[in-house]
């Protein structure tokens, strides 16, 4: 990366963030937690008391390894899903009458929510990191494939007739027309899935006891230990902020080079 | 745009060969259950789950099952709904409001769903204000950011004229700016409505054992699939139908804000 590139790209993740004055609301809310409920309490403990359960379960090392696992296995359920659900999506969407076929039983499969996989797919497959991957995994294709199929099927009609006149082959036609215009539905795809991507890894660490950051989550809550409860809760949250300002950031970027076109509105 | 609009009517046309589909995959599954081809020890063939349908619908189970977790859905929607307006309102008018607050919701809004289930469970135990906590937290962003880009996105010029008209501040809000952000808060209504079909489910999955979500988990634990499958079924065809069902109520009463509605798929 050049360094006029890299100030680009830290330009643009800071404009991501709104600015940090917005944040006094939740800093006062804090702030008056802390003070109106200054000790460790079984309901609301204070948010100093969550900073020392969280050291406290770095310490014992139960938090690194349960958040590399929780991590490792969103990061892999999601790329498996985009690789899928992209091929997937583009061979679908480019065949008309394969697209008709398959519509009504891919939104019917949409419509099941993705943490019901979890119960079906741990009598299938048992309890093991597969299982829990492919739970993540497929809950995360639905949207990837989905809207992918769906801007497969929409290119652009002018683009169609150029293609038909300079005589494309398939191949080609699909490398340099579909893959274009397709990008910005795949990053609409991706940005539904990744919170569902992560709910998902959550819950079946709660319902299987699988390590990670769920099954932490829920040993602790089963505990009674609630000041570790709500340091859980923060790190989930950063987490999730993390990742959907990251993939904003990847997203800016993306569409740079391959901007969305206009007659074609994804969704 | 014109494809798009084209392409989306044909939809409403009968798609045969898709349905033809959907038959030929439920027989080719009955099929290989029946000849042992596939042999995973707890997948049913649709048969039996059609026979465990049966004894649910018999027993009572499934309809109660249903009333449980319809009931959560809706009233944590309402919340999500009434509060997200009111909030989305509020920002929507105040710049001063939506400068000291926005981080904050940029923060908070990530927050994945089931991260509220312990939290919740630590509060209110296995009850329904767990799973009503559940429900509502994660859907009023939808409602809330819909709401409060309406507002800020209804043309000046409609400003303008309620004031030339010397409108009151409550009947510039009713009359002016609430008609025009109808459409944009209705799709928020509408995703929002989607996730707190899945948001019950998920909370009465680990948090209230009760209701769809609760069966799911139990006859998986009885190791029942073929009645786990009928709860699966059921709770993929409640989100359908009651999208259609928001659909038909907003196409009869705003005729207007429907296309919009059903142009977003979320």
């Amino acid at each position: 990366m050049k360094r006029g590139e890299l100030g680009a790209f830290l330009r643009m993740a800071a404009a991501e963030i709104p600015p940090a004055r917005g944040l006094i609301p939740l800093l006062a809310l804090l702030t008056l937690w802390q003070l109106l409920a200054p000790g460790p309490s079984a309901y609301f403990p204070a948010p100093f008391e969550w900073w020392r359960a969280a050291l406290l379960l770095w310490d014992s090392g139960q938090l690194l390894p349960a958040f590399a696992a929780t991590v490792t296995t969103f990061v892999e359920g999601l790329v498996l899903a985009v690789a899928i659900g992209v091929a997937l999506g583009i061979a679908i969407g480019t065949s008309r009458p394969v697209e008709r076929a398959l519509g009504p039983l891919l939104e019917f499969m949409r419509a099941i929510p993705p943490p019901v996989t979890v119960p079906i797919a741990t009598l299938l497959l048992g309890y093991d990191v597969t299982m829990k991957l492919t739970v993540v995994a497929l809950s995360a294709i639905w949207p990837i494939l989905l809207n992918t199929s769906s801007a497969a099927a929409h290119v652009e009609p002018l683009l169609r007739d150029v293609a038909r006149t300079f005589r494309l082959s398939t191949a080609r036609w699909i490398h340099q027309v579909v893959v274009p215009s397709v990008v910005p539905s795949i990053l609409l795809g991706i940005r539904v899935a990744i919170p569902l991507a992560i709910v998902v890894t959550l819950l079946v660490e709660m319902l299987t006891s699988l390590p990670g950051i769920g099954a932490l989550m829920i040993q602790s809550q089963r505990n009674f230990q609630s000041a570790q409860v709500y340091a859980l809760l923060v790190v989930v949250g950063l987490f999730g902020f993390i990742v959907n300002d990251l993939f904003a950031v990847i997203e800016a970027i993306v569409l740079r080079r391959w901007p969305a076109r206009g007659g074609f509105r994804s969704g | 745009m014109t494809a798009r609009r084209f392409s989306g009517r044909l939809w409403w046309r009968p798609n045969i060969a898709g349905l033809l589909t959907m038959a030929a995959c439920g027989l080719a599954w009955e099929l290989t259950i029946q000849a042992g081809i596939i042999d995973f020890q707890y997948l049913p063939a649709p048969s039996a789950i059609i026979q465990g349908a049966r004894e649910l619908v018999a027993s009572g189970e499934l309809a109660a099952a249903t009333v449980h977790t319809l009931e959560s859905v809706f009233l944590g929607w309402a919340i999500a709904v009434a509060a997200g307006v009111s909030l989305g309102l509020l920002l929507g008018f105040s710049p001063l409001l939506r400068r000291y607050s926005l981080a904050t919701i940029e923060v908070l809004r990530p927050m994945p769903a089931i991260a509220f289930v312990p939290v919740a469970l630590l509060l209110f135990g296995f009850s329904i204000q767990t799973e009503l906590m559940v429900i509502v937290l994660p859907s009023l962003w939808p409602v809330l950011i819909n709401t409060m880009g309406g507002v800020m996105g209804v043309h000046a010029r409609l400003g303008e004229v309620g004031r030339t008209f010397r409108l009151s501040r409550a009947a510039m809000l009713y009359k002016v700016f609430l008609p025009a952000a109808t459409p944009t808060i209705l799709v928020g209504m509408r995703i929002s409505l989607t996730l707190a079909v899945v948001l019950a489910v998920l909370a009465e999955m680990v948090g209230n054992p009760e209701g769809l979500g609760y069966g799911v988990v139990s006859q998986q634990q009885a190791l029942r699939p073929d009645l786990m499958f009928v709860y699966v079924v059921v709770i993929g065809l409640l989100g359908l139908a009651l999208n259609a069902l928001l659909i038909g109520v907003v196409s009869v009463s705003f005729p207007a804000a429907a296309a919009e509605l059903k142009g977003y798929r979320p």
